[in-house]
């Protein structure tokens, strides 16, 4: 079939950002009609992304359009974009996950003076993501990299007056650079290395595919390591992980698009994208997988003892995110990116069920809340729906994702997939105690909570609807999702990893099950019988103490030195300049009595001097 | 001793005397006098030089004549300060002249 | 169509003309002077446009070049065999190339942003425009002139009426800023004489065949010199002569003593302690010319004579170059991060951006030059766009200490969300002009010194951490009621605000605009580079 909307599909990311440009310019007079500029203008990007991908469902061709923009006289930087079956699939997941999210914002931003403000920001995020996801080279992909950053940034602190939200907005921001520039320097390793300063992926492709070419393997685990860094720092890895739990200062419909299903999954299609320079190098392969199984199990312990319930929520992503590097890392693109694409709807979906909680009940503690079950009701199910799923039971979407995963990590190594089911055990089991705290028990006295209206339950339920079904594109039995995505049937282990892995969900949900609804094990003797682990659980294994003790200190104690520095030896040398030439310039003074005779005197013996030289010179 | 030789020992007398008052009196209208004295002792060279030099000529007697008439102006303006002054200060004592220096 | 008028010296005189129209007018009121002042600085400004619009990149400064004879010094010399005359000639030469073509544009740009940020001047203005209309024509001449004794009277012309603005309209420290700012430029302007001194005594040297002899002249045309220096020139036929020999010595002598000079005014690490004191004190309508073009001047003095007249040289101490580069980056971004005044912060942040401009000049190569001078651009306006909002803020609090102020995004949120860009393009986020300063700067860098480049992007993420702070200190966080009546920017203060932001955004999305101009200029330079290495 040919390409008719491919050739197009420049206009995914220009809609949004045509209606980013409309608000900010006219934003004052504009309040739910901006909010409709910017929802028709995401339901654009959404139909033309639906359109491109059933034609490349039929079978079309890759597209792919590039033009100059600078131009030296030894090398080009270009920008272009590139439709692939991967870069579709990212598409159509953001175009998704986007448009809903702004029809769910609707009702939940209503009562925010500043609503064409938010409408805005996630324009210019929806532009800039899918910028990245087209990206036909590396370089424009790092330039919107940066550009999600910056409005994740803007979004985190967009309730500006809130002080933590100023303080998570600069920690996200700051923390996510540092792996930016591990990519930054990834993109100068590659221009100076690649034949003919090529950036664009395809011929990347090409001289990785060839066992690098021309580029020597220490370079090429470097040049992978570099692009993993910032992969880290984007999508929330340890140890770059401590900006997303305090990104949930933000709006949550923010946390369920970026924090959740997009900006945060950027990392794993980065290295997705980049994926022969992986498997060029064994080591950075390992890497990957190690810090994706550790960041996997670390942040779900740190989850099971978070009070928060956006918190909680947010170490899960964590957690999952570091399972889909997993999945990449044990060499399985497919596994990595189909745990990314049902991710993407269930955490999406609960976030934002968790979202209409919040606007019930207005708290985020979930030691507060309870009983909410009875009283919204389509909340509590797509809710449940969405922890089922997180949690790996069959047949939703999560377990398919999930047991892809453990299945390539058994075939490559039994740790890792021994970490693996292990973490779905804690899965299951934090998932169980956030829906038992908030949903079951009774009610507490003096909420008034309600469901929230339509326009926020409508979203939850087809994101509900797409975390059941998501997951059949690809079985064991059914291998659709993998051949399309990189055009070879994927393989699978057999029915070990499958067992284990809804055993492990099973036992977690029992267990939970257990202590938090029908009370048999008593979790708070069980707490009390180890405070210190539940301690170091509550404060995320200090690591936030850590960080601001080895490097916000040190700095600002630097700093302070070399301002000391600055204006005792820098500026001193320059004082002493100075005050050598004043000092001089007093000595003069003091011979400028006044006295003209005195002048006239000095004047007759230097005369006297002056002549006694000369003559004295033609006398010798 | 050339005719020449004594006009200019005498124009370097003179000279020196001059200087020495410059140099050493308090009255301010002695150093004037004194200065008169050695501008009148370069006269009396350049006279000399003019009738008795080696290209004699009569370049020397006109710039004696400039001399003289630019001493006359610089005479006037100098006891024209002096008065001024001797109003303001009450004293035309040369140590005590250190306005600029205040 | 612009070939057929002096263009050159119609952009650098006009704005002196206008200073002496002012001058003559017997006006007294503000606006009225404003408004003279103003049409005096939009037509170099609208000339400058049109010349950057029609310019064709060519090698060698193409079709605006003006040369007349301005003075000649017959120098007496005992009579040689076949020389008819030998003479000191200082001509009147301008021309525009890639390289000084984006800096002209930028002055006209800044001056005129400037000139209407100048509504905050509350006294004598008769005197401001006539002096900051002389400061124009001194910035716009040492860009447009070809002759080192022209660059240095033009030099010399923009520090005496900056240093009267500084110290008449400045705030509580002016004088002493003042002061600092000309002993520190003079005597960087002191070792620029005194290598021009020996370069034209040397390398000024042509003969021409005449018909009574050889004619030989002095002087101190640029094109002259660069022709000796790098070796194509009558130089290497007279190089037996011991009096016009330019030996080794002398070269680096003249080298070493330029890169101070216009390190100084760069300014570079350890030099840059005068230009804390200017940003501190200035007011803000010439700390935005200070900062967005006086500044590029040393940016400009170090490609044009120091790198493009030694490339030898430079080869030998392009590290030493880009390790003061690395230093003055790390070393301002970390002094920024402590700072609790604002205009301080921007003040070291500029040390470090300028590092930036070194290192790209370090590379010796066309994508580090180009990104020096896209950073010198870029930078000049996101620091005029900066200090252009620190003004008005300052003229509404009254202060700028960051632990004064705090959630002004609530009563000035246009002003906020303009500083929050400026702040985010001097952070280097792509699609804002920052970036590719930064980015092709570290680029070029990284082809010959790579540890080295990743030093300085260190610093790339510390300006993250000191302009977050700064800006967030400013327009987030909860505000004090001190600030509840301030009133948003006027039309006089929006209209440069946008303006500037438009451009910054244009050069970060379409940086070819700034580019193109610049394609050939640096290749006879890449060249020497490169056919230096062997020899």
């Amino acid at each position: 079939m040919a390409t008719v909307f491919a050739a197009y599909a420049w206009l995914v990311p220009v809609l949004p950002l045509a209606a980013f440009a409309l608000l900010t310019a006219f934003g004052r007079s504009l309040r739910t009609t901006g909010a409709w500029v910017a929802i028709t203008a995401s339901l654009g990007s959404l139909v033309l992304a639906l359109l491109i991908a059933g034609e490349r469902l039929a079978g079309a061709e890759d597209y792919s359009q590039s033009f100059d923009w600078l131009v030296f006289g030894t090398a080009t930087l270009s920008i272009g974009i590139d439709v692939t079956n991967l870069t579709t699939l990212m598409m159509v997941i953001v175009t998704v996950v986007g448009f809903l999210v702004n029809v769910y914002s609707y009702g939940y931003m209503r009562d925010d003076e500043r609503m064409t403000v938010f409408y805005a920001y996630v324009s210019l995020f929806l532009a800039s993501m899918l910028g990245l996801v087209l990206a036909d080279n590396l370089l424009m992909l790092y330039i919107f990299w940066e550009l999600v950053g910056v409005c994740s940034f803007l979004l985190i602190g967009f309730w500006y007056y809130k002080p933590e939200a100023r303080d998570a907005a600069k920690k996200a921001f700051i923390v996510t650079r540092v792996g930016d520039l591990g990519l930054l320097i990834a993109v100068l390793l590659l221009f100076w290395y690649m034949p003919g300063h090529a950036l664009d992926f395809s011929s990347i492709n090409n001289v990785f595919g060839n066992d690098g070419g021309t580029i020597s393997a220490g370079v090429t685990t470097l040049i992978a390591l570099l692009i993993f860094l910032g992969a880290v720092g984007k999508s929330g890895q340890f140890p770059l992980h401590v900006w997303l739990p305090d990104a949930m200062e933000g709006p949550t419909p923010i946390s369920a698009l970026i924090h959740a299903a997009t900006m945060v999954a950027a990392g794993v299609f980065l290295v997705a994208r980049t994926f022969v320079i992986f498997e060029a190098s064994p080591a950075a392969m390992a890497t990957v997988a190690a810090i994706g199984a550790f960041t996997a199990i670390f942040a779900a312990t740190i989850a099971l003892a978070q009070n928060d319930i956006k918190r909680v929520l947010a170490y899960s992503t964590v957690s999952q995110l570091g399972y889909m590097m997993l999945g990449l890392g044990v060499g399985s693109i497919v596994a990595g990116m189909f745990h990314l694409f049902t991710h993407a709807f269930f955490k999406a979906l609960l976030f934002l069920a968790a979202g209409s909680v919040i606007h019930a009940v207005h708290t985020q503690d979930i030691r507060e809340m309870g009983g909410l079950a009875g009283r919204m009701k389509t909340t509590a199910w797509t809710f449940g729906i969405g922890a089922l799923a997180l949690a790996g039971i069959p047949p939703l979407a999560g377990f398919w994702s999930k047991d892809a995963i453990l299945a390539a990590a058994l075939e490559q190594n039994p740790l890792l997939f021994v970490v693996g089911a292990v973490t779905a055990f804690l899965t299951a089991l934090y998932m169980s105690r956030l829906f038992y705290m908030v949903f079951a028990g009774k009610p507490k006295d003096g909420s008034h909570a309600h469901e929230s209206p339509a326009v926020m339950t409508v979203p939850l339920v087809v994101l509900a609807v797409l975390s059941v079904i998501a997951g059949f594109v690809e079985t064991p039995w059914y291998g659709w999702f993998g051949e399309w995505l990189t055009g070879e049937s994927a393989h699978h282990a057999g029915y070990l990893a499958m067992i284990v892995a809804t055993a492990a969900g099973l036992l977690g949900l029992y267990l939970g099950w257990l202590i938090w609804q029908k009370g048999t094990i008593d979790g708070k003797a069980l707490a009390a019988r180890m405070p210190g682990l539940v301690r170091v659980l509550e404060r995320k294994y200090y690591i936030d103490e850590f960080y601001d003790l080895v490097f916000v200190r040190s700095l600002r104690r630097l700093g302070h030195a070399l301002r000391r520095f600055d204006a005792v030896v820098v500026d001193g040398v320059v004082w002493l300049a100075a005050a050598t030439a004043q000092a001089v310039g007093r000595l003069n003074t003091r011979m400028q009595s006044g006295q003209l005779q005195g002048y006239l005197l000095a004047a007759l013996f230097s005369v006297v001097i002056l002549v006694l030289a000369v003559a004295g010179r033609r006398l010798w | 001793m050339t005719l020449l030789g004594s006009y200019l020992t005498l124009a370097a007398v003179l000279f020196c005397l001059g200087l020495y008052g410059v140099l050493t009196k308090r009255n301010a209208i002695v150093v004037l006098l004194s200065l008169e004295l050695m501008l009148n002792a370069v006269n009396l060279n350049l006279v000399a030089f003019a009738k008795y030099g080696m290209i004699p000529s009569l370049t020397g007697h006109i710039f004696t004549l400039f001399t003289i008439s630019v001493a006359a102006a610089e005479a006037a303006v100098g006891v024209a300060i002096l008065i001024v002054f001797y109003r303001r200060r009450v004293t035309v004592n040369v140590d005590e002249f250190d306005e600029l220096r205040r | 169509m612009l070939e057929a008028i002096p263009v050159l010296s119609l952009i650098t005189w006009i704005p002196l003309a206008g200073a002496l129209v002012t001058m003559l007018l017997p006006l007294r009121n503000a606006r009225a002077l404003r408004w003279v002042a103003g049409v005096f600085t939009a037509v170099p400004l609208i000339l400058a446009a049109l010349l950057y619009a029609e310019y064709k990149p060519v090698i060698g400064g193409g079709s605006y070049e003006e040369a007349y004879t301005w003075l000649t010094v017959p120098l007496n010399r005992d009579a040689a065999e076949g020389i008819a005359s030998l003479e000191l000639a200082f001509d009147y030469l301008m021309g525009v190339d890639g390289l000084s073509l984006p800096l002209v544009l930028l002055t006209g740009i800044v001056s005129m942003m400037a000139l209407l940020a100048s509504v905050h001047i509350r006294k004598r203005w008769k005197t401001f425009y006539v002096l900051f209309l002389i400061l124009q024509t001194g910035m716009y001449g040492v860009f447009l002139t070809r002759d080192v004794v022209w660059f240095f009277i033009f030099f010399e012309l923009t520090l005496i009426p900056a240093f009267f603005l500084i110290g008449i309209w400045g705030l509580e420290g002016r004088e002493k800023a003042a002061n600092r700012f000309l002993v520190y430029n003079g005597v960087g302007s002191a070792l620029m004489l005194l290598a021009f001194l020996i370069l034209v005594a040397t390398a000024g040297f042509t003969a021409t065949p005449g018909a009574g002899g050889d004619m030989l002249r002095f002087s101190g045309s640029y094109d002259v010199l660069l022709a000796n220096l790098t070796g194509s020139g009558p130089q290497t036929s007279l190089a037996s002569d011991p009096i016009f020999h330019l030996t080794d010595g002398m070269k680096w002598a003249a080298f070493v003593l330029l890169v101070i000079a216009f390190g100084i005014k760069l300014p570079m690490f350890p030099f840059h302690t005068w230009m804390l004191r200017v940003h501190a004190e200035a007011p803000p309508s010439i700390v935005m010319v200070h900062a967005g073009v006086l500044l590029k001047m040393g940016a400009y003095g170090l490609i044009r004579f120091a790198a493009q007249l030694f490339p030898d040289e430079l080869r030998e101490s392009a590290t030493v170059l880009a390790v003061l580069g690395v230093t003055g980056i790390l070393y301002g971004a970390v002094l920024a991060v402590v700072q609790k005044e604002f205009r301080l912060l921007l003040a070291y942040s500029s040390v470090s951006h300028m590092g930036i401009v070194l290192l790209g000049v370090a590379s010796r190569n066309d994508i580090g030059l180009t990104g020096a001078v896209f950073q010198a651009v870029s930078h000049g306006l996101i620091a005029a766009l900066l200090f252009l909002i620190v003004g008005s803020l300052y003229e509404r609090t009254g202060t700028t200490r960051i632990d004064e102020l705090g959630g002004l995004a609530k009563s000035v949120p246009f002003m906020s969300g303009i500083l929050l860009t400026a702040g985010l393009a001097t952070l280097g986020l792509p699609m804002l002009s920052g970036f590719w300063g930064e980015f092709l700067s570290f680029l070029g860098l990284f082809e010959s010194m790579k540890v080295l480049t990743v030093f300085g992007v260190l610093g790339v993420l510390l300006s993250a951490a000191y302009m977050l702070r700064g800006v967030l200190a400013i327009t987030f966080g909860p505000q004090s009621t001190r600030y509840d009546g301030i009133k948003e920017a006027r039309f006089v203060e929006a209209l440069p605000m946008v303006a500037l932001t438009a451009l910054i955004v244009l050069l970060g999305v379409y940086p070819s605009l700034l580019t193109d101009p610049m394609q050939q200029s640096f290749e006879p330079l890449v060249e020497a580079f490169k056919s230096g290495v062997g020899g």
